[in-house]
């Protein structure tokens, strides 16, 4: 009760205050059903310390610089090494330098600000459009649905990664974060919105929607109160799943040359592209390989684990097994 | 119903053409570009007649016209790289190491998925269920092309049983001998086994919650009733239905194995489509770039309207909707 008399005195009103309450029962009994979850658990644990480690990359190091006593704390772009071959690791330079003469260890830490940022971005971009498609010719069918069916079918069909490798290569302007987060989110979209075309035809047919509308209720009111909350779990756990393709996806657009600049953004994935220009086997630099691609893998894993135990608590049907 | 399935792919197929067009010709930059090689050194009246020979100067109804038929007939130009040579007939000759790699590798990736797959919903909550899962998913989450990198590592470089590179010895081509055949193999092992085992994941996932599901049928328990062996019961009963769901992912994961070659193919130099590819982004050779698209687009649409056709012999109950 001492929660209710501190909300009281915030001046929320009763009815806000109900509401908060049945807020808070209802995702603290999602939170139990989630934590008996091992591999649930174990993904969350590890996408936090990811997210720690992206958003004091700069204190990380610097407690390292102390630890290890440094003269100066590394940064991802400081030039410390000679350009044009990686050296081996060293006192100093616990992971070694790569070829442009920077340190892996502060390249790497810092190098998850931008897998993780392209992650979210990329997935609220193909969140939003799969969403908006999948409500619309959900709610309208007719030759409208038809209409847009079509074209989700298109971008179903056509491989992502062939279509993003495309759109990257012909959009104008150099490479860029935006650049590659437009192009993960703009191609990663069609099975959000065929999940969630599915969902809304589902709900929409269910008696208490009809019940509402003969009761006078307007399209935007039952979206909002009805659609979108039967909706909403399902694409959660989705979008924690494209979270992790666009890691992925992210990577392997930097390997290739098509993501952001070297010289001027640090990820995971121009780290590897360095790593394979540098010839990091030929001259035994295996940690800089391995370190990258082997965080990647985690992230990724984190995400996914993460997903699949959503899955399992919004789909009832999977939970009795 | 198979009418509407031939009209539906050919809808996909036009769409393909209009993408194509949008992302070739409508795209901010100079579509000339396209068409034409930046190289200085060529006479500007061969960049006329080619200006000519695509229809650029014509109005934008004309030009999507010409473009359609170019389409149609494969007609995208000539390679930049090699003057004379039309880019559909590298991209074309090149097509058949892509479908050996993808092809061998999707016939592993099913088989020892599904098996996988049947084996933990049978032992569900054994050892080796919650083993396959993790080991299985470790590898999904991880990159491609950084597994394939890793492999050459391991077996190229350090232990040289196999080469690192290409799809036959340098020098040489497919003939129908003994030695060729060996040579094939040998350079196919690796690129095979990271697109195999980097994707068994999602066959063994869906076989296993599809057998799960398939087992709480009322048809089982008759089958059990009956005295059936349980062996008896899996086999005759359960895996026939519960592979329906496969079918239909294998139509889907085609866009995902296409992207898993991409992968390969770049690491490993094998001259598939994907490897083309990319090296055209990198040497801005449109017309080969555009030719593996539309080809790639073209031959997935043809691929799932196959596995459609298939899904809808093996269960009836889809042409009745």
């Amino acid at each position: 009760m001492r929660i209710t008399s501190d909300r009281r005195k915030l001046g929320l009103s009763e009815p806000t205050l109900e509401k908060l309450k049945l807020l808070k029962k209802k995702s603290s009994a999602t939170w139990k059903i989630y934590r008996s979850n091992r591999m649930g658990m174990i993904g969350l644990v590890m996408l936090l310390a990811f997210v720690f480690m992206s958003v004091f990359a700069g204190q990380i190091i610097w407690v390292l610089a102390h630890v290890a006593g440094w003269p100066s704390a590394y940064g991802p772009f400081d030039e410390i090494a000679p350009v044009g071959g990686g050296l081996p690791p060293t006192e100093d330079h616990w992971l070694g330098t790569d070829i442009r003469g920077n340190d892996i260890l502060a390249r790497t830490i810092y190098g998850s600000r931008v897998s993780l940022l392209v992650g979210f971005v990329a997935t609220v971009v193909s969140m939003g459009v799969g969403c908006a498609v999948g409500l619309f010719s959900g709610f309208w069918g007719g030759w409208r649905d038809e209409a847009l069916m079509r074209i989700t079918d298109v971008f179903l069909v056509i491989p992502w990664l062939c279509l993003m490798i495309v759109l990257a290569t012909l959009m104008p302007g150099g490479p860029s974060v935006m650049k590659v987060v437009f192009v993960i989110g703009i191609t990663g979209w069609s099975w959000t919105a065929r999940m969630v075309r599915a969902q809304v035809i589902s709900t929409k047919n269910r008696t208490f929607v009809e019940r509402a509308r003969a009761s006078g209720a307007g399209d935007y009111y039952i979206v909002k109160k009805h659609i979108f909350p039967n909706v909403f779990p399902l694409v959660f756990a989705n979008g924690i799943l494209t979270v992790a393709m666009s890691i992925l996806s992210e990577s392997y657009l930097s390997f290739i040359g098509l993501g952001p600049d070297p010289t001027k953004i640090v990820t995971w994935g121009n780290m590897l592209e360095d790593a394979m220009t540098g010839h990091a086997f030929i001259n035994g630099l295996y940690l800089w390989f391995l370190i990258p691609g082997l965080l990647i893998v985690f992230i990724v894993l984190a995400f996914t684990m993460i997903g699949y135990a959503l899955d399992d608590i919004f789909n009832p049907k999977l939970r009795k097994r | 119903m198979i009418i509407r399935k031939v009209l539906y792919s050919l809808i996909t197929f036009a769409l393909v053409i209009v993408i194509n067009f949008v992302l070739f010709r409508l795209m901010p930059g100079n579509p000339v570009n396209m068409v034409v090689p930046s190289d200085p050194r060529i006479p500007s009246e061969y960049k006329e007649h080619l200006v000519e020979e695509f229809g650029l100067n014509d109005p934008m109804w004309l030009q999507f016209l010409i473009y359609v038929k170019s389409m149609l007939f494969l007609q995208f130009g000539d390679s930049f790289s090699d003057p004379g040579t039309p880019a559909a007939d590298i991209v074309l000759s090149n097509l058949k190491w892509s479908l050996i790699l993808a092809g061998s590798s999707s016939v592993l990736m099913i088989v020892i998925g599904t098996t996988i797959g049947i084996v933990s919903a049978w032992k569900r909550g054994s050892l080796f269920d919650s083993g396959s899962l993790a080991f299985t998913l470790f590898f999904y989450a991880m990159p491609t092309f950084w597994f394939s990198m890793m492999l050459i590592a391991v077996f190229a470089t350090d232990l040289r049983w196999f080469p690192d590179s290409g799809a036959l010895e340098f020098g040489t081509s497919l003939e129908w001998t003994w030695a060729s055949f060996v040579d094939l193999i040998r350079h196919l092992i690796l690129p095979v086994a990271s697109l195999t085992i980097g994707t068994i994941a999602a066959f063994a996932l869906i076989m296993r919650s599809s057998l799960i599901d398939v087992m709480t049928e009322d048809y089982i328990t008759t089958a059990r009733a009956k005295g059936l062996r349980e062996r008896d019961v899996l086999r005759y009963h359960a895996v026939p239905n519960a592979m329906l769901p496969m079918v239909a992912l294998v139509a889907l994961t085609i866009a995902f194995v296409v992207g898993g070659v991409f992968q390969t193919e770049i690491v490993f130099s094998y001259p598939g489509v994907g490897y083309l590819t990319i090296k055209a982004t990198w040497e801005l050779n449109y017309p080969i770039l555009q030719a593996a698209f539309y080809l790639i687009a073209v031959m997935v649409i043809i691929a799932n309207f196959i596995a459609d056709l298939v899904l809808m012999m093996l269960d009836p109950r889809i042409s009745m909707e």
